[in-house]
């Protein structure tokens, strides 16, 4: 199967793109990524991330992608429309309103067959400020919903189900341990992170992405920022550490959590099924637990270490690369 | 779901903070909170799509009571029980939860040591770490555990206990039946020493990862036997940290021997490491030049490049055919990496060969690449003596690259032939003829008066502004002219060009500015020329 999305790859990669390559704007052969950047002094968000999932990509798969993304800091430059994918995360923006010619520009791109990431383009609210989460919540963020709301009125953004092509563009499943590079009877997480991941919060390597398709072609999708999950050092040892935020239930919680102390506040998060789960939250600190629509109260822990940022990392990238991959395919 | 995770070791620096704090949150934590606050605090955070639910205070119990339920819950015969007492505890920081979260770690079932652990490590990262030594001791001897999460877990929570442990002090104790104060040491219990050095060679790869990782902080030396066992091991994650721990051993040969069996590891990113720790090792054995060297023959050509770079900061020639693996290397890349901007930059201590490769590098297509060889091909070769050297720069299509390379010229170029500026002038960039413009300066007279014109009428405004300051500075004949009529002009830079000029002679150029204002007064240029003649002293 891989033999044949690897062919597949290099088909489409060699001979079919509808976008001219440039020689001075992309290597030999290799594909360009755009990134936005509107300023190009701000701090970034993971600047090793993108790169080294290109890297990631060329040595995993057959597609050549140039490793130097080349950053735009207006999407009226007109080496936009030379290349066929842009990323943009969306918390590396100053903001994301953009003039009438930008979005003019954007709606082109998707039209003429462009492909937009817009990395960290879902963001739970109850993040507030905070940067470096990424939360499977079920729809874009607000600053994007109103962006494409002028960009393309006609059109909403769609939860992507779990059984998108997208999701198993290259490599499918969870990675084990074969792909951690871990021996094989090592416990890659803790038993109850292990499950709560395949059951629940990656199954079958899923995550909550949302999408508008353009001429009937999926043309720009959002997710949660998974950029923190790509970066390697220069040994292949990944960066930066991540930790977990898994649900946890126990005997009697859903009683013992509801009759609890607390002195927070409560949000409401967009859940796969359009339901919603309440956040429970105090003032500076990580959620505390979440009553769900069916009446269940799990309790939010926390977990970090090693293995629990590797596998992370090892998640992350894949599915960063399904993503560009999918990109080019479709 | 996840997080980026803070730096833990900093959390190293909040334990000092003892006992006032721990004091402070737990009276803080027992204030109650009116329902003012509560609505406050959730809608600084409220989004479009939130919706802030006001919480009935009547419908939950108190701090003081949840927790009481949660200690009755730990004693519960029910594993289930217990496991959602010790969960539910790590939302609760005060030092009795602490308390009570420990004496969990002794629960007969693995799930509620690991539960309890978890929450004792949200206390930590939610800024309540444990400041007791004795406590901390009791969380740091479940490194022992039988359970594997258990101890990953806490030897993950090492740099957040290390500070109460390794604390000194005085304690009171009763030596027949006299009360006695003897000194506590700073030195970590013989038990847990051992457990420590026992650790090094923990089943699970993580803890020993993590034990190697941080074992300078515990103040636990690493025997020379457990380091040769590591450097064997087979989790890729224990052998890159403990390469890293070398230091203290790099001179034993068990050691090189093992750092050279490494060199030829199958794991691209374990052979780079080997190249990083040679070169640190490089003054305790002399074999690690040697592994260096070996090294310049590895398949993979990054490697290669890696190791050969190395020993040529050490003033080692570097073979030729390696040089031209290097070029090839580098010619080949898809674009900056770390390592490969590591390898440019070093190039440069390849002496000739290194500028043979930037000038090779110079026609990339990756302009990032481009930008530096050009840079360095020119400081090495000493390009900017000959611009037969530097012109063809002028042409990159990436402007970057014709800034770094101009930016470079400017100040070092001087006294270019009329053929060499007419090439400028010609170009179709206006960075270029911009320099252009700025050569003027140092071109002869004869240049100046021949090609000065044609970049008098350039579509550029900058490259004529440019252009009048060069034309005014050299004097060339008929500049007074070419200042009077640039002062007509429309475009201020080009009048602002003129004025400055002008100023700069007192005897001729200010007498045609003065007559300049006297005829337009209104101008725009005529404010700011009377301001700038008033600060030289003269009255228009």
């Amino acid at each position: 199967m891989r033999f044949i999305q690897s062919f597949l790859i290099i088909l489409i990669t060699s001979s079919s793109l509808v976008f001219s390559q440039s020689p001075s704007q992309s290597n030999e052969g290799s594909v360009r990524i755009v990134q936005l950047l509107r300023q190009e002094n701000s701090i970034r968000r993971y600047p090793d991330a993108l790169p080294s999932l290109l890297k990631m990509l060329n040595e995993q798969s057959n597609a050549r992608f140039d490793t130097d993304p080349l950053f735009i800091n207006t999407l009226t430059d007109e080496r936009l429309l030379e290349n066929p994918i842009l990323y943009i995360n969306c918390d590396e923006q100053p903001n994301l309103e953009f003039p009438q010619e930008e979005r003019d520009a954007l709606r082109r791109y998707m039209e003429q067959g462009g492909f937009i990431y817009l990395d960290a383009g879902i963001k739970a609210s109850f993040l507030g400020q905070d940067l470096g989460h990424s939360y499977a919540a079920w729809e874009e963020r607000p600053e994007v919903k109103e962006l494409f709301s002028k960009i393309l009125p006609e059109k909403t953004f769609i939860p992507l189900g779990r059984d998108h092509d997208l999701f198993r563009t290259f490599f499918t499943g969870l990675p084990k341990n074969k792909d951690l590079e871990i021996q094989t009877e090592q416990k890659r997480l803790p038993e109850t992170v292990l499950s709560f991941v395949e059951r629940e919060k990656w199954p079958q390597a899923t995550y909550s992405f949302v999408g508008i398709k353009v001429k009937g072609r999926l043309a720009c999708v959002a997710s949660p920022i998974c950029a923190m999950g790509w970066g390697r050092d220069e040994f292949g040892a990944w960066i930066p550490p991540i930790s977990f935020r898994v649900r946890e239930s126990a005997e009697n919680f859903d009683q013992n959590l509801k009759l609890a102390s607390f002195s927070g506040g409560t949000y409401e998060v967009t859940r796969e099924d359009g339901l919603k789960d309440i956040i429970y939250s105090e003032n500076g600190q990580r959620p505390l637990w979440v009553q769900e629509p069916n009446g269940k109260w799990r309790i939010f822990k926390y977990y970090s270490g090693e293995e629990i940022s590797n596998y992370a990392h090892a998640f992350y990238s894949r599915l960063g690369m399904n993503v560009f991959l999918y990109a080019l395919l479709n | 779901m996840d997080y980026q995770e803070a730096i833990g070791v900093k959390m190293i620096f909040r334990i000092f903070l003892f006992s006032f704090f721990a004091l402070l949150v737990k009276l803080n934590a027992q204030v109650p909170i009116s329902l003012n606050e509560v609505t406050a605090n959730a809608d600084s955070d409220v989004g479009d799509q939130n919706t802030t639910i006001a919480i009935a205070p009547a419908a939950r119990s108190s701090e003081e009571k949840t927790i009481e339920r949660a200690q009755e819950g730990l004693k519960s015969t029910e594993v289930g029980s217990r496991v959602g007492a010790a969960k539910l505890l790590g939302k609760y920081r005060s030092i009795k939860t602490s308390i009570l979260l420990i004496s969990a770690l002794d629960d007969e079932s693995p799930l509620v040591r690991r539960a309890a652990m978890v929450s004792i490590a949200e206390h930590a990262s939610n800024g309540f770490p444990v400041y007791d030594k004795a406590l901390a001791e009791k969380i740091y001897s479940k490194l022992g555990d039988s359970d594997v999460e258990v101890r990953r877990e806490v030897s993950t929570m090492i740099p957040r206990i290390i500070s109460p442990m390794r604390r000194s002090g005085m304690e009171l104790i009763e030596i027949n039946g006299r009360k006695v104060y003897r000194s506590v040491s700073s030195a970590m219990r013989p038990d847990l020493y051992k457990m420590t050095q026992d650790a090094f060679l923990d089943k699970d790869a993580i803890v020993r990862q993590n034990v190697l990782k941080y074992h300078t902080y515990l103040s636990v030396p690493l025997p020379l036997l457990s380091l040769e066992k590591l450097l064997s091991d087979s989790d890729l994650g224990v052998l890159l940290t403990a390469l890293d721990r070398i230091s203290s051993s790099a001179s034993q040969p068990r050691i090189v021997n093992r750092v050279k069996a490494l060199s030829k590891h199958a794991n691209k990113g374990i052979r780079l490491k080997v190249v990083a720790v040679a070169r640190n090792a490089n003054s305790y054995h002399s074999d690690y030049r040697g592994i260096l060297r070996e090294m310049t023959n590895d398949s993979d050509p990054e490697v290669l490049s890696m190791a050969a770079v190395e020993l040529a900061r050490f003033g080692e020639r570097v073979p030729g055919e390696v040089v031209g693996k290097i070029k090839n290397f580098l010619l080949g890349v898809n674009g900056l990496s770390t390592q490969v901007t590591t390898i440019l930059y070093t190039v440069s201590s390849l002496g000739v060969d290194g500028a043979e490769i930037y000038k090779a590098l110079t026609e990339h297509s990756s302009s990032q690449i481009r930008a530096i060889a050009w840079q360095r091909f020119i400081n090495l070769s000493e390009g900017w003596r000959d611009s037969s050297v530097w012109l063809p720069a002028t042409n990159d299509p990436d402007p970057k690259v014709r800034k770094v390379v101009l930016n470079g010229l400017r100040g070092q170029s001087n006294n270019l032939s009329e053929k060499q500026l007419g090439v400028l002038v010609e170009s179709a960039f206006s960075d270029v003829r911009i320099f252009a413009a700025q050569s003027l300066l140092d071109a002869s007279q004869s240049t100046v008066e021949s090609l000065g014109f044609d970049l008098l009428i350039d579509e550029d405004t900058i490259v004529r502004s440019t252009t009048i300051r060069a034309m005014s500075a050299r004097r060339v004949p008929g500049w007074l002219t070419i200042m009077k009529r640039s002062l007509l002009d429309t475009d201020y830079v080009i009048q602002r060009s003129a004025m400055d000029g002008l100023l700069g002679d007192r005897k001729e150029g200010v007498p045609v500015l003065i007559d300049y204002i006297s005829k337009n007064p209104q101008s725009r240029i005529s404010n700011l020329a009377k301001i700038e003649l008033n600060k030289i002293g003269v009255q228009p």
